[in-house]
């Protein structure tokens, strides 16, 4: 067998098991295809890194926030997700998170962080006037407002059209009034919050206290 | 012979020819042709120096049984844990009077299993939480190495409270090598499962897949791995990695409602394992797998081969699930201690024993007929 023969052989060689590693995650990555869109109004779990391609990368796929979520809020990307698969989410409209910080504790990662109620950052409440039932003057509704865990800091009623809710700075984004709305086409959801980084929310707790 | 009471059937049998590799030994040696004599004579004060050497563990060819209890055990365990979380929501919810009819019983059920460790499950059973790949025990964080070097690939950075919850699985595998391939991991449990399948089959006369690839190609998915995880920025050891998968589909199957995609995965490593070959993603394809080998390179206690009481009947070869050669004495890294050869060992020629690499092959075994018939030969050529 002459030299270069050999050196060729050995190239394809390499060049196969190269391939052969590669197999297992071209087969994952095909089997985990991109987030679908009706999981677009998913929100990440409390404490969670705010940037999607942070919390991607720092997730490891154990499922313990979920195991010890006691609503069983928490669900993963179980068949979609692309980079996110088997990462953790929560669908507001299925079940809410109730603020617990069970999973917080049992994240081994970074990607759940501990982190005080108000400085907790799922998004922000959004309600569309032109839906709310008070808001169109339909009748009396102030669901939103009764079950919101964090009182009149996140949601409260205008003073003047009473029973009107009104979302506040204090707003988590645990998505509990999203859970509750009885208006079919809910026209109260959680969006991400752009008003401040996780940072200066710090300092809007403080002045809350203060 | 008085001081040879205590021994097995197997030892007794095998006096003569324990003294004949002695007395051969001595005639190498010596260069001096010994009849057969000679050899019987030289037996008896050999043959006790022989055996005493080692410390006989009375329990080590029940060790394989442990070894399935224990994976019989973690597999129960990733079963039962999601089942007792969905009846920890129904007991935060206090919903037992909105449950239907089955729920109830499955509420009842989990109450009677849970009722003698804890007074209120809500909060009790958190105690334990997770599978193989992190979990939680009483506190105790407790993560899978591999998890950890995904977790520094894909985040390029070191989370060092994670990192330590790796130390335990970490110290365990410098020391007993790659245990966790066979003492714990859940897709250990329905790999063996499935080669059990497998040689059933085979039995039926179907010809299933006995390919060999290179047993280094494990490496290279784990380097490839990594290095995809930290371009991408995402784990993908998690999605390849056989128990992670298990463990986490048992936990959504149970307690999500609905298998994920790596259920598809697992049952395609389980069609290769049958079709292309045995125990293949283990043996060639596994990154976890690869990443313990390396840490137990050098771990202290490992299976031998004892060559005065081997027949090379191959019997271990052929029960080594990860195609290892323990008759030719190579275990090399990649042994996970599983003790399946030295159950299946005839002659007790396989034991634990406490060294840092593997002891150079020693030729063929004793009580094998090759030795038999290569001492036969140099006797001869000794005696012209």
């Amino acid at each position: 067998m002459s030299v270069a023969r050999r050196s060729m052989i050995k190239a394809c060689v390499s060049v196969a098991s190269c391939v052969a590693a590669l197999a297992p995650f071209a087969l994952s990555r095909l089997l985990a295809p991109q987030a679908v869109a009706a999981s677009s109004s998913a929100l990440k779990p409390p404490g969670a890194l705010v940037e999607d391609a942070a919390f991607n990368a720092a997730c490891i796929g154990c499922g313990l926030c979920g195991e010890v979520c006691p609503p069983r809020s928490i669900e993963f990307h179980r068949r979609d997700g692309g980079a996110a698969a088997n990462t953790p989410y929560i669908e507001p409209r299925a079940k809410s998170c109730t603020l617990c910080g069970k999973c917080m504790i049992a994240c081994p990662t970074d990607a759940l962080s501990e982190t005080a109620i108000s400085e907790i950052n799922m998004g922000i409440a959004q309600i569309d006037r032109d839906a709310c039932y008070p808001w169109v003057d339909r009748g009396i509704c102030g669901a939103c407002v009764v079950v919101c865990p964090l009182g009149e800091r996140a949601i409260s009623f205008d003073f003047a059209g009473m029973y009107r809710p009104v979302v506040e700075r204090g707003c988590v984004g645990c998505g509990q009034c999203v859970e509750v709305c009885p208006q079919p086409s809910v026209p109260i959801r959680i969006v991400e919050r752009h008003d401040r980084s996780s940072a200066s929310l710090n300092r809007a707790a403080q002045v809350a206290d203060a | 012979m008085t001081t040879m009471a205590p021994l097995t059937e197997n030892s007794l049998a095998s006096n003569s020819s324990i003294g004949l590799s002695i007395a051969s030994s001595i005639a190498s040696s010596t260069g001096a042709s010994i009849g057969e004599e000679v050899i019987d004579s030289v037996a008896d004060a050999s043959v006790d120096a022989t055996v005493r050497e080692r410390p006989r563990f009375l329990l080590r060819r029940h060790l394989n049984k442990l070894r399935w209890l224990c994976l019989s055990l973690v597999f129960a365990a990733l079963v039962l844990l999601p089942m007792l979380h969905v009846y920890q929501s129904y007991v935060a919810a206090h919903a037992y009077d909105l449950l239907a009819p089955a729920e109830r019983s499955f509420y009842d059920a989990m109450a009677w299993i849970t009722q003698p460790f804890t007074d209120d499950p809500a909060a009790d059973l958190d105690a334990i939480k997770g599978n193989t790949w992190s979990a939680t025990l009483f506190g105790l964080k407790l993560s899978d190495p591999l998890a950890i070097a995904g977790h520094i690939a894909a985040t390029l950075s070191v989370y060092w409270p994670f990192v330590l919850s790796a130390a335990i699985p970490f110290i365990f595998t410098l020391v007993v090598g790659r245990f966790y391939c066979g003492w714990i991991c859940p897709a250990t449990f329905l790999y063996e499962l499935n080669t059990n399948v497998g040689l059933a089959l085979r039995r039926l006369g179907l010809r299933l897949g006995s390919r060999r690839f290179d047993r280094r190609l494990k490496y290279l998915v784990l380097v490839v791995g990594l290095v995809l995880s930290a371009l991408s920025g995402a784990m993908l050891m998690a999605l390849v990695y056989p128990p992670a998968i298990v463990g986490r589909e048992i936990y959504y199957g149970v307690a999500q409602g609905a298998f994920g995609t790596g259920i598809v995965f697992f049952v395609g490593t389980l069609a290769f394992d049958l079709l292309v070959a045995r125990r293949g993603f283990c043996r060639y394809l596994c990154p976890g797998g690869a990443l313990y080998s390396l840490i137990g390179r050098f771990r202290a206690l490992r299976i031998q081969r004892d060559v005065a009481q081997c027949n090379d009947c191959t019997k271990c070869n052929g029960v080594c699930e990860f195609g290892l050669d323990p008759m030719r004495d190579d275990f090399g890294q990649e042994c996970n201690n599983c003790t399946a050869c030295i159950a299946v060992c005839p002659t007790d020629a396989l034991h634990f024993e406490l060294r840092i690499n593997d002891q150079p092959a020693q030729g063929p075994g004793i009580l094998g007929p090759l030795y038999r018939r290569r001492l036969r030969a140099d006797s001869t050529v000794a005696a012209q």
